[in-house]
């Protein structure tokens, strides 16, 4: 048995299924450029209220127009008879002025077209591999093995309904025990038809003919044929469709009682294969197509959106959707980016490129070409306000190196008005939720700047986690709430300011690097230090750190340091000043000497030259003549001395 | 015959004594789960830091706080708990603690600073949260996060009268989110502050220091009231290491319990002494 999946009106269902509040209203799409703008598509609704494939977007204005609107502004509707046909126009609007609901016109987009196509491709794919892509608004099922896991062929047909209605899409289900009469079926009736063996013909003989000609141009094309052979296929179509309608044939059952060689004789091979089609009784093979790699949902606004408020709204219904896709698939993912498309601004030409960022970096993820907006935006609109930053400014050194060591996030910009944030995860998940928090804490963190005018998310795919949990594991955290905990305190403390320390291979003193902290459930537990052995019964000392190191004057006396005074300029350093008891040193110490060349280019985590002697100092200091270790050094190169860290 | 008030509980606590458990009976507070600071004998005085509560390790500079400190996050580690360090003074050395035997690796650092420039953009802004501010923020986001096995605030340069200002209600919102947790939330700090919140409150102090190497002292002697021994130069260790903290080792200290878990209000002070070594 075979099943083909139908969704009617398939512009107007994209657009539906980003904005799901369209689904009572009358929807046309338009297409074309000016001065060319047309109707492509429309729901039963936009049909009701008169509307008609074809109509020019004057005339579809006239449906959009709100009756309270359309009973006050008597001189716009004078002026727009003038420029429309008059005697139909006129019958149009006044039709459309006595439905309470005017239209909504909305420009076709093909972005989201195709998200809503892989939408349903991964849907499908999800019950089985062997699938044809015949065409954006249908596809074809061989549901050979399926009655084992679904049971009889109407449980497959409404299960895949029930899952097709889950992407926001509806979806007319048609099940035959061929291909091309599934298709019929799904085309022609609404909802789920499941047709018996041999009762093809019978079933389908009230179909109008007009859908087997839709299916003989869309069937007998493919791939590879290039626009002038389509053309040619639709020219044929067409002639034959006037030749039936001629003929007074107007539904399948008509012409599959006509003569078979009469037809072929008149018509050629094409009629021929015509009429077996009207019949049911033909097979081919299906041309089964590869499940997708690529998660990606677009959404075209149709005004810029300026505030994190609106544009959260839009994110949480794009990572719905692309989570659902995921989870038909049973995948989840490691690594999210968010694309922007911004409004044009004066200045763009002082934006940062992908080059100039990214460096030798490997994180660039923007396409080499740039995004195809089609939405029209109000050219030069006034600078607003978004969120008080702006886009164009450097980013802090310490965000790229942030970048470059696998931080959670990185930024891309481009000066194409594309601003692109990815989003890198620990572990694999799929909570929509918890990427939307994400999002929404580091755009709120870095803001784009401009009005928003289109956006993409492109998930990376990764195979879910799977865990087995005991009841005694040892604490940790859960790695979702892990990461919105740890984006929140970034938020708090700043770019690179929590993590893990990373001990550098250097003799360099408090040598160290910030990574990203991951909770060790899943991962191998670390070797424990050498250290540790015969170490449970005391405590050890330790350093604490000053960053930076604090100058003061050091009073030298027979080569050792013997009282301590602040500098007269930071007097408010209390503690580091007295007589020093008793001190132990020097250590001289000095590196990366070799490297002083090329310091100035490397970041503060690489070579750094140092050389210095150090001395531990007992300090009686304060009111109370409190006695405090300190480790004390000299720069060699300035003689300035530092005290570098306390003993506690 | 009227009942006697005893006979009377007894026959309703018979009868409806298990559904309404909570009313009728006396809950005694379990003694709480705990794990081991890292040193026996101030495993022996205070028990150990107890989980689900707040613990605090007190006293002055060089007074060994940061030591212990590192001694309970390495037998956290070992256990392989994460953990999470709010640093308010940014004074963290990594390489104290892992020469001390913290596994790095699980331990989030939360550098708080209020001179923090990383981010141009935001800076004015952070500036005026302060440290104190961001401390309480971040252990509220962590604690409320949880699955940390111990989550340590070092307040430990934090000047007293600073630390005073942090308000008892976020000490009682702090121990509330860890209550039912199996959390360690150990405070580092110059003098108690949370009151009546900690469960556990651990002065230590240094009685004697050690000058091994210095050059002024020959013999033991005592500077200031305090008791400063002297050492022979120990070997250089072949390892071409910064070797010279080593001779710090034998600092000895004192540990006093002002409140417990185990005796709400030990009005006898109990103390124990231990040394500290040096890691390196």
């Amino acid at each position: 048995m075979f099943a083909c999946i139908y969704i009617p009106d398939f512009p107007v269902a994209a657009i539906i299924r980003v904005e799901p509040l369209l689904r009572d209203r009358a929807v046309a799409v338009l297409d074309g450029k000016p001065p060319q703008v047309r109707v492509a598509a429309l729901n039963n609704k936009a049909r009701l209220l008169g509307m008609n494939i074809g109509m020019t977007k004057i005339q579809a204005a006239i449906f959009a127009i709100p009756q309270h609107e359309g009973d006050t502004s008597a001189t716009a509707k004078s002026d727009r008879k003038k420029k429309s046909p008059p005697i139909e126009l006129d019958s149009q609007r006044i039709k459309a002025q006595s439905k309470p609901a005017a239209a909504i016109l909305r420009q076709r987009s093909t972005a989201q077209e195709e998200s809503s196509h892989a939408a349903l491709l991964d849907v499908v794919h999800a019950f089985t591999p062997r699938v044809e892509d015949t065409h954006p608004d249908r596809l074809l099922l061989d549901l050979d093995g399926l009655e084992r896991l679904y049971g009889p062929p109407s449980a497959i047909a409404r299960e895949l309904a029930s899952r097709v209605s889950t992407l926001g899409l509806d979806a007319n289900i048609g099940v035959a025990a061929n291909s091309d009469a599934a298709m019929h079926a799904a085309c022609g009736f609404g909802g789920v038809t499941v047709i018996p063996a041999g009762e093809e013909a019978r079933r389908l003989g009230v179909l109008p003919i007009n859908v087997l000609l839709d299916s003989f141009e869309i069937t007998g094309s493919n791939s590879s044929e290039n626009s002038t052979a389509a053309r040619e296929r639709e020219k044929l179509s067409e002639q034959m469709f006037d030749t039936l309608e001629r003929w007074g044939v107007r539904d399948f059952r008509t012409l599959a009682l006509l003569p078979e060689h009469a037809l072929a004789a008149r018509l050629g091979e094409a009629g021929a294969h015509l009429q077996r089609l009207a019949r049911g009784a033909t097979m081919r093979t299906l041309a089964l197509c590869e499940p997708s790699v690529r998660f990606e949902e677009a959404m075209d606004l149709e005004s810029p959106v300026e505030t994190l408020e609106p544009l959260s709204f839009l994110l949480n219904r794009t990572l719905d959707q692309l989570c659902t896709r995921l989870e038909a698939r049973a995948l989840a993912v490691q690594e999210l980016t968010l694309r922007l498309q911004l409004e044009p601004r004066v200045g763009d030409e002082q934006a940062i490129t992908l080059e100039e960022l990214a460096g030798a970096s490997h994180t660039a993820l923007l396409p080499s070409s740039g995004p195809s907006g089609t939405i029209t935006t109000e050219a030069q609109r006034s600078q607003r306000n978004f969120l008080k930053d702006t886009p164009c400014s450097k980013p802090a050194r310490s965000e790229l190196e942030g970048c470059l060591h696998g931080k959670s996030f990185s930024f891309e910009y481009s000066n194409g008005n594309l601003y692109a944030r990815t989003l890198r995860l620990p572990v694999a998940m799929r909570d929509s939720n918890v990427f939307l928090k994400l999002l929404q804490l580091d755009l709120s963190a870095h803001p784009p700047g401009a009005p928003v005018c289109k956006l993409w998310i492109t998930a990376e795919p990764a195979i879910p986690r799977s865990a087995q949990r005991g009841l005694f594991l040892p604490v940790t955290p859960e790695a979702e709430k892990l990461e919105i905990t740890l984006a929140r305190i970034t938020g708090v403390v700043g770019e690179r300011r929590a993590g893990i320390a990373k001990l550098l291979d250097t003799h360099r003193p408090a040598a160290f690097r910030m990574e990203r902290f991951v909770s060790q459930t899943e991962s191998q537990t670390t070797e424990a230090s050498p250290t540790l052995s015969g170490w449970a019964t005391e405590a050890p000392i330790a350093l604490r750190i000053f960053r930076p190191a604090r100058q003061v004057r050091v009073q030298v006396s027979e080569g050792r340091p013997c009282n301590l005074v602040p500098p007269a300029r930071n007097g408010e350093r209390d503690a580091l000043r007295g007589k020093i008891l008793w001190s132990a040193g020097p250590w001289r110490s000095s590196g990366d000497w070799w490297a002083q060349q090329s310091s100035a280019q490397h970041s503060t985590e690489d070579a750094q030259v140092w050389d210095r002697e150090e001395w531990d100092i007992a300090l009686a200091s304060g009111k109370n003549v409190d006695v405090v270790l300190y480790r004390i050094y000299r720069d060699i190169a300035t003689g300035d001395w530092f005290a570098d860290a306390s003993y506690d | 015959m009227p009942l006697s008030t005893s006979s009377l509980r007894a026959r309703i606590e018979s009868s409806l004594g298990q559904h309404l458990s909570s009313t009728l009976f006396l809950r005694e507070k379990a003694a709480p789960l705990t794990v081991s600071t890292g040193v026996a004998k101030l495993d022996a005085l205070t028990g150990g830091l107890p989980r689900g509560a707040l613990s605090e390790i007190t006293g002055p500079v060089s007074s060994g706080r940061t030591g212990v400190m590192l001694a309970a996050l390495a037998g956290a580690t070992r256990r392989e708990e994460a953990c999470a360090l709010v640093d308010a003074s940014d004074s963290f050395d990594p390489a104290s603690a892992s020469a001390a035997g913290v596994d790095l690796d699980r331990l989030l650092w939360l550098r708080c600073s209020d001179n923090n420039s990383s981010s141009p953009r935001r800076s004015s802004r952070r500036s005026s949260l302060g440290r104190l501010e961001q401390v309480l923020k971040v252990t509220d986001l962590l604690l409320q996060g949880g699955g940390f096995g111990m989550v340590v605030l070092d307040l430990g340069d934090i000047p007293p009268e600073s630390a005073r200002r942090v308000p008892l209600t976020s000490w009682f919102r702090f121990r509330r989110a860890v209550e039912p947790t199996a959390t360690v939330l150990l405070v580092l700090e110059q003098e108690p502050c949370a009151k009546t919140c900690a469960s556990l409150v651990v002065r230590l102090q240094r009685i004697a220091m050690c000058a091994s190497n210095a050059a002024l002292l020959l013999q033991e002697t005592e500077i200031h009231g305090w008791k400063v021994l002297s050492h022979a130069e120990p070997a250089i260790p072949s390892a071409n290491e910064i070797s010279h903290a080593a001779l710090l080792q034998g600092m000895q200290l004192h540990a006093e319990v002002l409140r417990s878990w185990t005796q709400r209000k030990p009005v006898h002070s109990v103390g124990a002494n231990f040394e500290l070594r040096a890691a390196w």
